[in-house]
């Protein structure tokens, strides 16, 4: 016989006192690994929904502006710089520390154009880059393609497309200074209630000859994906690889959402952590109450020759295995209430998190432990002659 | 061992265990009370002592003392010449291991336990394992066949005879019993005493009893009275 196969035999022997002190640990395990696991489904939830946002980063080219001013009167600005990047300089963004979480680099070329006798915003994109950039554009028609047509072709934002009558497969004529091409309308994007809307989108180089901006782009958006990544410091590792250029960090949105999301996670933390808390007293004190009923059999056992190490041992293994037993059957619990509570909050069932097993037994074990040292105390107070005298 | 060890173990040679002034006090409220006061007596190696007196006379403390459950708030006590008091509660642990088996009247079994595990329990706290002394104690009481039933499942005597068992499965030097047969009938209290009667010679037993008839199975009787050895005969 061993002294721990003493413990569980005496643990059996007292199944209502185990029943609540595991129940305790349970909860508090449950808890913790409901959170955990809901939280996390939430999180990488709202990091695909965010990733659909559009683009974080705006690279444009940097211009200074000096105010004209004569006496009291201001007499407009001075704008110095230059307005366009380079196409041939995209490349370079591939370039920075955190490039594997460059998403997409979608270029940019505005200008104006003729249209109908009518001043038209045309956009240049790279259709490919631009597709994965706004996967929620609606196109009635179909996308622009990469390749060379016959024809060149076009997007229309739906403010110009209406009013003209506009459709897929129609013929539009556009013209700047000397230069005019015909266009095929490719199709005619839903109204978003953005800039969009009042659009002519070319492919980039029909813009660029159209503009006569021929290897130039106005802007770059850029779309990290940024789970873990830092988006302030992408954009300065941006500008360091792209001189001239201003890259602005669009993170405000996302990470104001993710202080929300990491705020409700700590004060759900914070309820497990008190719940957590609460079971460890509930172990106490119902190892302080079976301790109060073994006064006389420790009393027994130190008289028959336990060292104060064997009684301290015993009630440590108690707790342990209390928290151990605890900490395993919340782990199920917990998973089994995320199932519950995660599709409520996120509209996804997520998946067990095996890699918590192991830390959330630990620290249920832990925590029986803790729990077992007022007890602990208490019977190494036991004065064996005391006990034996009094039964 | 030193000279002075040597005369005393010359002086004593028989005595197995020497109590000289022993006086033991205990607080009760804001005050003392002395239970013993200034006990002188010796048991020599083998021999069958039975400490009589009424209730509160000090019997059950004075055995505590000689089990080094408890220690002496003044004078000292001696087992084969080595002295008791003033030891850390470590040293005692493993003194009372090899030293002292306990008896006591209400058994005080682990009910949890089965008669095998409860005899086995002493080796597990020394850290020994059992090589037959488990059976060989359970036969010495005549209770082999019941290994493996719980207290709840035996009488009052099989379960004094698995306490027997438990107490001298370290065959240690001393076996110490307080009022043994005070939770029996009168018919089992005999085999029990006859039990004990058995044992001494093979060790020193010393028997706290209130009862003169049992007493009377002992080679000696020291009899106590408010915490004076009132006689020893």
């Amino acid at each position: 016989m061993h002294l721990h196969s003493f413990v569980l035999k005496d643990l059996f022997r007292r199944k209502t006192k185990l029943m609540v002190a595991v129940l305790g640990v349970v909860v508090a395990a449950a808890a913790i690994v409901a959170v955990i696991t809901t939280f996390s489904v939430a999180e990488e939830s709202f990091h695909e929904a965010t990733n659909k946002f559009g683009a974080n980063v705006v690279v444009r080219p940097a211009i200074e502006s000096i105010p004209l001013v004569d006496g009291y009167s201001t007499m407009g600005s001075l704008y110095a710089g230059n307005n366009y990047i380079d196409e041939s300089d995209i490349q370079k963004i591939y370039t920075i520390r955190d490039n594997a979480s460059l998403s997409v680099v979608a270029p940019r070329l505005y200008g104006i154009a003729e249209l109908e006798g009518s001043s038209v915003v045309v956009m240049g994109i790279d259709p490919e880059q631009e597709r994965n950039l706004k996967p929620w554009w609606m196109v009635r028609g179909h996308w622009l393609t990469d390749e060379d047509t016959e024809v060149p072709e076009a997007l229309l934002g739906s403010d110009i497309a209406v009013p003209l009558g506009l459709t897929e497969g129609s013929m539009i004529s556009l013209s700047r200074e000397n230069i005019s091409i015909d266009v095929r309308v490719a199709g005619v994007i839903e109204s978003t209630g953005d800039n969009e809307d009042g659009y002519v989108i070319l492919p980039l180089a029909t813009s660029q000859y159209l503009l006569s901006q021929e290897g130039k782009v106005s802007s770059l958006e850029v779309r990290a994906l940024c789970n873990a990544c830092p988006v302030e410091e992408m954009s300065q590792q941006i500008e360091g690889v792209l001189p001239g250029i201003e890259a602005r960090a669009m993170s405000q949105i996302v990470q104001n959402e993710m202080a929300i999301v990491d705020h409700t996670r700590s004060s759900a933390m914070a309820v497990s952590i008190i719940t957590l808390l609460v079971s460890t007293l509930t172990v106490a004190s119902t190892m302080l109450a079976s301790i109060n009923e073994k006064m006389k059999e420790i009393g027994i056992m130190r008289a028959i020759g336990a060292s104060d190490i064997q009684i301290v041992s015993m009630l440590f293994f108690e707790g342990a295995l209390i928290g151990a037993v605890g900490g395993f059957i919340g782990f199920f619990v917990g998973t089994l209430a995320s199932f519950i509570a995660a599709p409520m909050l996120v509209s996804e069932t997520p998946d067990p998190m095996w890699n918590i097993l192991l830390p959330v037994v630990g620290v249920c074990i832990f925590t029986g432990m803790l729990a077992s040292l007022v007890p602990a105390k208490r019977a190494l107070g036991i004065d064996p002659a005391e006990v034996l005298r009094s039964v | 061992m030193s000279d002075e060890n040597n005369v005393i173990g010359q002086v004593h040679e028989q005595d197995m265990i020497r109590v000289t002034d022993v006086t033991k006090n205990y607080s009760l409220g804001s005050g003392e009370v002395e239970v013993l006061h200034g006990i002188n007596m010796s048991v020599k190696k083998g021999e069958f002592v039975s400490i009589m007196g009424q209730s509160g006379s000090g019997k059950t403390t004075l055995m505590n003392l000689i089990g080094m459950l408890d220690s002496p708030t003044d004078g000292s006590i001696s087992i084969n010449g080595t002295e008791i008091t003033g030891r850390s509660q470590k040293e005692l642990v493993q003194m009372r291991r090899k030293t002292a088996g306990f008896i006591f009247q209400q058994f005080h079994l682990i009910p949890s336990l089965t008669a095998y595990e409860n005899v086995a329990l002493p080796l597990v706290f020394a850290g020994e394992k059992d090589e037959g002394a488990v059976a060989k104690a359970m036969e010495k009481v005549g209770l082999h066949h019941r290994m493996h039933h719980r207290p709840s499942e035996m009488s009052g005597g099989e379960q004094q005879r698995v306490a027997i068992a438990r107490a001298v499965v370290m065959q240690p030097q001393i076996l110490l019993a307080d009022e043994p047969t005070g939770a029996l009938d009168a018919v089992t209290g005999a085999k029990i005493m006859s039990l004990l009667k058995s044992l001494a010679g093979e060790m020193t037993v010393i028997m706290v009893t209130h009862n003169r008839e049992l007493a009377d199975h002992s080679d000696r009787i020291i009899e106590l009275q408010d915490g004076y050895v009132k006689i020893s005969i």
